[in-house]
């Protein structure tokens, strides 16, 4: 409980110092902000910041901000962002939500690494639960991860849905099903996939409720969260319809996820698949990818129901490789969740590997994809080769990760085995 | 066969005392049958004998006995001297169970009954065999079988001899030499063996599991002395001969040993397999490795690039796409084109000494004589504390043909690279725009661009065509043509006549333009106009080795400078390929032969459909005629690029291991592998993240100080580059105290991000790749020593590779001042965006610096260890 403790001055060290690093590069490094606004890397179609704008121009000329095909995101973030004095004109005050968004996701951040929910959940505890990072280290670490930072200064709109769950993991460990539910509604209704983390998320409510008010049936529990978030849900969409006047909002955000009509390239391993698809295949395969990325859902939900903590960060890793439209801020969201694990660190294997994976990908990517558009020398294969390392990267981080927690409880189960050498198979 | 040549005394008893068991046995059986018939009373060979009337039910036993008996005692030598190494071998290779029961069984009743059926119903005859050559002969045949797998043919006096046919040259020797042998006899023996090492009669031998379990229940191994385990090969059953699996045999062999459980059956080889790959893994000899891996590596990929010049791996160069047409046309300019040169000439050469605007005056009123749109462009520039400003002129001659869509470009800069006047570039490229617009074939728009030099001014055209200047510095085109499809640059600033065209295709950063475009240069100029062509400032080319690796080399150097070379330069980077055409030499062509090529050129270039895009964007020009493409060159960069990878992985998986044994307290078990040590990541990150951070420094300071400071501010900063890494390493030791693993684990994240940027940096510029990667390979070898006398000698060396010194040591060698070589990078960053100071500055430096500090590490333990010493 290191953060709890901690002075003020002390809390206040990493906001202060990553709001002024967001700061100094957005108003020093003028271009820089265009420039990863730009990078497929970081912009997808339904999180770009470009895009936003122009449904944002759309709106303000009272014509529906769907029309012409380019924005696919949630309708509520046209007014939020016309209350916001124009950004053309007064850039600050958009660059300050953005950084407010980051630290507030900073926050709740630290509210999960201090409740120690990592190390020791309702029903599991780590031998090694001691050995671990605190808040403070961990938000240190989300907001000075480049991936954040990049994420941050090319102002994609997925920084709200990151930190929507955030806070609804926050809320759940906290014992506070309602915010939980709530907050997890928002990140649904602005990206859709994180619908499916409300299996763990329920069970994590439920395991860590206050025991004054708690609710022994864990259906009722769960019927109870289900049309919590359904309301919530509802209720954005009326208002949705309200703002924009007509219900095609559902089609130009959540049916372009869903069907992946726009095809721009992302780090993600949808795009080009599409792009080679025989038409009359596209609706078999478009079932096969969603019904792959959700199928992760019951079985990890289940394998490691002591752990749901673990679930859900596992879960954020398999969507920042498989989603439709992922981007580095999806790979942020997981990295971030990652150091919760220090206590497991010593029995992952391939540490090392995955970092120069990751990073190996990280350079290679953007060279390729100069190759590719600007230089004309290279084609889209390269890209997408290199895509594909990143999600073997990534994959492999997630596998190693669900290889040491796994580990860590079986030893519990079988503590005569603790240090040798198994295979997993 | 054993090996005869060393025979001696001491050899032959050594050799006797190793026989195994099952050997032994049958040489002592052999000896007592011979020993029972000197006795009288029972005819003992006459009662084992193999005769084949005798043969029946009861009497079958003749088919197991006849090998035993022998004629008389010189026969019996002669079987034994043939049999014994042969026998042996066998016994050891497949144990001494397996060889018992084939020796007593199949090995001597197939022979027999193929014998005696063949003798009996085929022949007619009755022949007595005895003797143990029929083993010999079945052995010999399994040996050829074996040695024709490996060796199948044997070459005497130009006669190929198939290898298995070796034992039955020595049956027909014996046959004839040898009274009373029976050759058919030895025949059969002859064909069992051959069918023994063709696989056939695998099934014959007896169970491994069998004779496994019979040789663990007895526990045979621990009563019989010479004893061959069945076990010694699991792998040597019948048909499935070791020579035959080379490779899974010694590896069976090395896992087996120790193993704790047994596999039964064939397939356990693949078990076995994994299980010695993990046991390899552990073993400490593969750490000591990478140091060689790597060094390998470096050194493969240098000779690589040396045989690149040669014929086998240089390609002749052609052109790939069809539309070109090179030299296919007859062109025109001549004659009476050369009064209207002369005549600008004249002009021009007014205008030596004009200001920039006054030429433009001037020349924009003879093109627009032509009857042209012109429009003007001013740019200013500031790099090294001086301001690079002009006015671009540049007219369109519309395509008579086309719609505005394609367009060509044709320019020429005032002043070259070396600050000559383009004294008859410029009325060349009037001359030939005036002719130009004569005629009707242009299906593209063509560009004459004359700007007042050639580096800045091009740059700030192209820059605006693409609408990706920067407008404070650089204003917008009022006039603009189609996408470009191509650009020729004139550099013509010597007077009088020339005698070969110096093509100069360099891009900015190392890109370089479209082979095919090169290659029609070459095609018409060469080809067409009978004018020699030169690469890379090489005036004279042999086209032996020695002057194609000068070209490569030289290509290489500039390609990783990344400086801009030419007018033509600047285009490159929008993916418009471009040269410049030099024209060279003492000889009698005159400025209309250069005019008919750039004709030519632009005829061929008019051609195009598209884009060029056929042939290769990434090559190394050796000859103007030979050239290697990237697959071909490519493995160097990445060998060395790798070196660095491999190092970082292994100094990764060494921090990760104890260090020694006083330094772990714990006592492990020997079976367990030592789990890896916890690693503390902090200081190590910190450390490389600081150094890397630092590089900032001397970007920030070499691109921004004014020219004047230039030399001063390198010079302090290679004395204090010398001084850097005592003072950080110093710094290192008083604060933190770092231990070897840290050190390890600083030097493993260094060279680690050393190769992720080289191996990124090689497929974008390849030679930049490649020097700095060979120029920092020490890096990757030096390793923390205990001696203060190892440390210093290593920094020692390591300075003179430092980049600052390595700056110092090219500049001295190619004679160039130093200050303009600071000054022109300077130009490059902040004109053409040359990135080249990145990477010296920030990828090649910092890891030099962290190896540095690495090298004078001293670590917390080895002073102690010091201390105790002294």
């Amino acid at each position: 409980m290191d953060g709890a403790k901690a002075t003020p001055g002390r809390t206040a060290g990493p906001y202060v110092s990553a709001a002024v690093l967001r700061l100094a590069i957005l108003t020093l490094l003028p271009g820089l902000p265009d420039l990863l606004t730009g990078r497929v890397e970081i912009s997808t179609p339904v999180t770009s910041f470009k895009r936003l704008q122009e449904g944002l121009f759309l709106y303000n000329h009272n014509v529906s901000p769907y029309d012409g095909g380019v924005y696919h995101q949630a309708p509520l973030f046209l007014p939020l962002f016309s209350l916001l004095p124009s950004f053309s004109s007064f850039p600050i005050f958009t660059y300050l939500l953005y950084i407010a968004v980051d630290l507030l996701s900073a926050n709740a951040l630290w509210r999960i690494a201090d409740s120690g929910e990592a190390g020791s959940s309702a029903l599991f505890s780590s031998p090694r639960r001691e050995k671990r990072w605190s808040g403070f280290v961990i938000a240190a670490l989300f907001l000075f991860n480049p991936f954040t930072v990049a994420t941050c200064i090319g102002r994609s709109t997925s920084v709200f849905t990151t930190c929507a769950i955030l806070h609804a993991i926050a809320k759940a460990v906290s014992g506070a099903p309602f915010g939980a539910m709530v907050a997890l509604s928002f990140a649904s209704y602005l990206s859709m996939y994180p619908l499916l983390l409300l299996p763990p998320l329920i069970l994590l409510c439920y395991d860590r409720q206050r025991s004054e008010r708690a609710t022994k049936s864990g259906l009722k529990f769960a019927a109870t969260c289900l049309s919590l978030v359904a309301g919530v849900l509802a209720v954005l969409f009326q208002m949705s319809y309200l703002v924009t006047g007509s219900w095609e909002f559902l089609r130009s955000t959540y049916g372009v996820q869903l069907t992946l009509s726009d095809l721009t390239p992302n780090v993600g391993l949808w795009w080009y698949f599409f792009i080679e698809m025989f038409d009359s295949f596209r609706s078999f395969f478009l079932a096969v990818f969603w019904l792959h990325l959700s199928s992760y859902v019951g079985g990890l939900t289940v394998r490691i129901r002591r752990q749901p903590l673990v679930v859900l960060t596992l879960l954020l890793g398999i969507f920042a490789i498989f989603k439709p439209y992922p981007s580095i801020s999806d790979t942020s969201l997981f990295l971030a969740m990652v150091p919760l694990y220090r206590h497991v660190f010593p029995l992952m294997r391939h540490t090392f590997v995955i970092a120069a994976v990751i990073m190996y990908a990280t350079f290679l990517g953007p060279a390729f994809y100069h190759l590719w558009i600007y230089a004309g020398s290279g084609n889209a294969n390269f890209f997408y080769a290199i895509t594909l390392v990143w999600g073997l990267g990534q994959s492999l981080l997630v596998c190693d990760l669900m290889f040491a927690v796994l580990r860590d409880e079986w030893e519990v189960e079988r503590p005569e085995m603790v240090g040798k050498e198994i295979r997993q198979i | 066969m054993p090996n005869v040549r060393g025979f001696g005394i001491p050899r032959a008893g050594s050799y006797i005392n190793r026989l195994p068991l099952f050997t032994r046995g049958v040489l002592a059986a052999i000896v007592l049958f011979e020993a029972l018939c000197l006795q009288r009373w029972w005819d003992v060979r006459a009662w084992g004998a193999l005769v084949p009337e005798e043969i029946e039910f009861a009497t079958l036993y003749r088919t197991n006995t006849y090998p035993f008996i022998h004629l008389n005692v010189f026969h019996l030598v002669f079987n034994l001297l043939a049999l014994t190494p042969m026998v042996e071998r066998f016994e050891n290779e497949y144990g001494t169970l397996t060889s018992l029961a084939l020796f007593l069984g199949p090995f001597s009743t197939f022979p027999a009954f193929l014998y005696v059926g063949m003798e009996k119903w085929v022949f007619g005859l009755n022949t007595a065999v005895m003797g143990a050559s029929i083993w010999f002969f079945l052995l010999a045949g399994i040996e050829a079988i074996r040695t024709y797998r490996a060796n199948p043919r044997l070459v005497i006096a130009g006669q190929s001899i198939p290898t298995w046919t070796t034992p039955l040259a020595i049956l027909l020797a014996i046959a004839v030499l040898v009274p009373s042998s029976s050759g058919f006899g030895h025949l059969c023996g002859l064909v069992v063996g051959y069918m023994c090492g063709l696989g056939y009669l695998k099934y014959l031998a007896p169970p491994e599991w069998a004779l496994r379990w019979i040789e663990k229940k007895l526990n045979l191994l621990g009563r019989l002395p010479h004893y061959v385990s069945v076990d010694q090969k699991t792998y040597g059953r019948f048909g499935v001969l070791p020579l035959s699996n080379l490779t899974p045999a010694p590896v069976v062999s090395a896992g087996l040993v120790g193993m704790p459980y047994e596999f039964i059956g064939s397939d356990s080889w693949l078990i076995l397999v994994i299980a010695s790959a993990l046991r390899l893994r552990r073993d400490p000899r593969i750490l000591k490795l990478p140091p060689y891996l790597s060094l390998l590596c470096v050194l493969v990929g240098v000779a690589w690039l040396f045989l690149l010049p040669l014929n086998e791996y240089s390609r002749r160069t052609y052109i790939s796409e069809n539309a070109l047409l090179p030299g296919q046309v007859h062109t025109y300019f001549s004659g009476s084109d050369q009064n209207v040169f002369r005549a600008y000439k004249h002009e021009v050469d007014a205008l030596v000494g004009k200001t920039n605007t006054e030429r433009n005056d001037k020349l924009e009123s003879i093109v627009k004589g032509f009857g042209l749109k012109t429009a003007r462009q001013n740019f200013t520039y500031q790099a090294a504390g001086h301001f690079y400003s002009g006015e671009n002129l540049y007219a369109i001659l519309q395509a008579p043909r086309g719609d505005a869509t394609e367009a060509i470009v044709l320019v020429a800069a005032w002043e070259n690279v070396k600050h000559e006047i383009n004294r008859k570039g410029i009325p060349l490229a009037l001359t030939l725009l005036r002719y130009f617009k004569r005629w009707s074939l242009w299906s593209k728009d063509i560009i004459l661009l004359l700007t007042p030099d050639s580096i800045a001014g091009p740059q700030a055209w192209v820059d605006a065509y693409h609408d990706a200047h920067d407008p404070f510095r650089v204003s917008s085109l009022p006039l603009k043509s189609g996408l470009l499809q191509g650009a020729i640059a004139i550099d013509y600033a010597q007077e009088g006549r020339f005698e070969s065209v110096h093509i100069v295709y360099d891009g900015v950063n190392g890109q370089l333009p479209n082979l095919d475009l090169i290659n029609s240069v070459v095609n018409i100029a060469g080809g067409q106009m009978g004018i020699g062509v030169a690469l890379q400032e090489m005036w004279r080319h042999n086209d032996g080795y020695k002057d194609r690796l000068r070209t490569m080399l030289r290509g290489m150097l500039k390609q990783g400078l990344g400086l801009p070379s030419g007018p033509h330069s600047s285009f490159i980077p929008y993916h418009v390929d471009a040269v410049t055409l030099q024209p060279f030499g003492d000889g009698w062509q005159d400025e209309m032969a250069i005019g008919r090529v750039i004709e030519g050129t632009f005829r061929s270039l008019n051609n195009l459909l598209e884009h060029l895009h056929q042939s290769f964007f990434f090559y190394l020009l050796m000859h103007r005629e030979r050239f290697v493409s990237i697959g071909t060159y490519l493995p160097s960069a990445m060998l060395v690029a790798a070196n660095f990878t491999i190092m970082a992985i292994a100094l990764w998986v060494k921090s990760g291991q104890p260090e020694d044994e006083s330094a772990t307290s714990t006592v492990r078990t020997d079976t367990i592998p030592a789990p890896a040590v916890e690693r503390d990541l902090f200081l190590p990150l910190g450390v490389v993240t600081f150094i890397q951070s630092l590089s900032i420094v001397p970007l920030y300071l070499f691109n921004h100080a004014p020219e004047s400071m230039l030399t001063p501010l390198f010079a302090t900063f290679t004395l204090l580059n010398i001084l850097l890494p005592p003072l950080l390493s110093h710094l290192l030791t008083q604060s933190s105290a770092p231990t070897l693993q840290q050190y390890h684990l600083i030097k493993s994240f260094s060279l680690l991000l050393l190769g992720m940027f080289l191996s990124s940096l090689a497929t974008l510029n390849f030679s930049l790749a490649l020097i700095v990667g060979v120029l920092a390979s020490p890096l990757s070898l030096v390793r923390p020593s205990r001696s203060s006398a190892t440390r210093a000698v290593t920094t020692l060396l390591l300075n003179p590779i430092s980049p600052p010194a390595v700056l110092l040591a090219a500049a001295a060698y190619w004679g160039t001042d130093l200050t303009s070589v600071l000054r022109e990078a300077a130009v490059g960053w902040h004109v053409c965006g040359t990135y080249s100071p990145v990477v010296v500055w920030c990828v090649w430096w910092p890891a030099w610096l962290a190896g540095s500090v690495v090298v004078l590490g001293r670590t917390a333990d080895g002073d102690e260890g010091k201390v105790k010493t002294a």
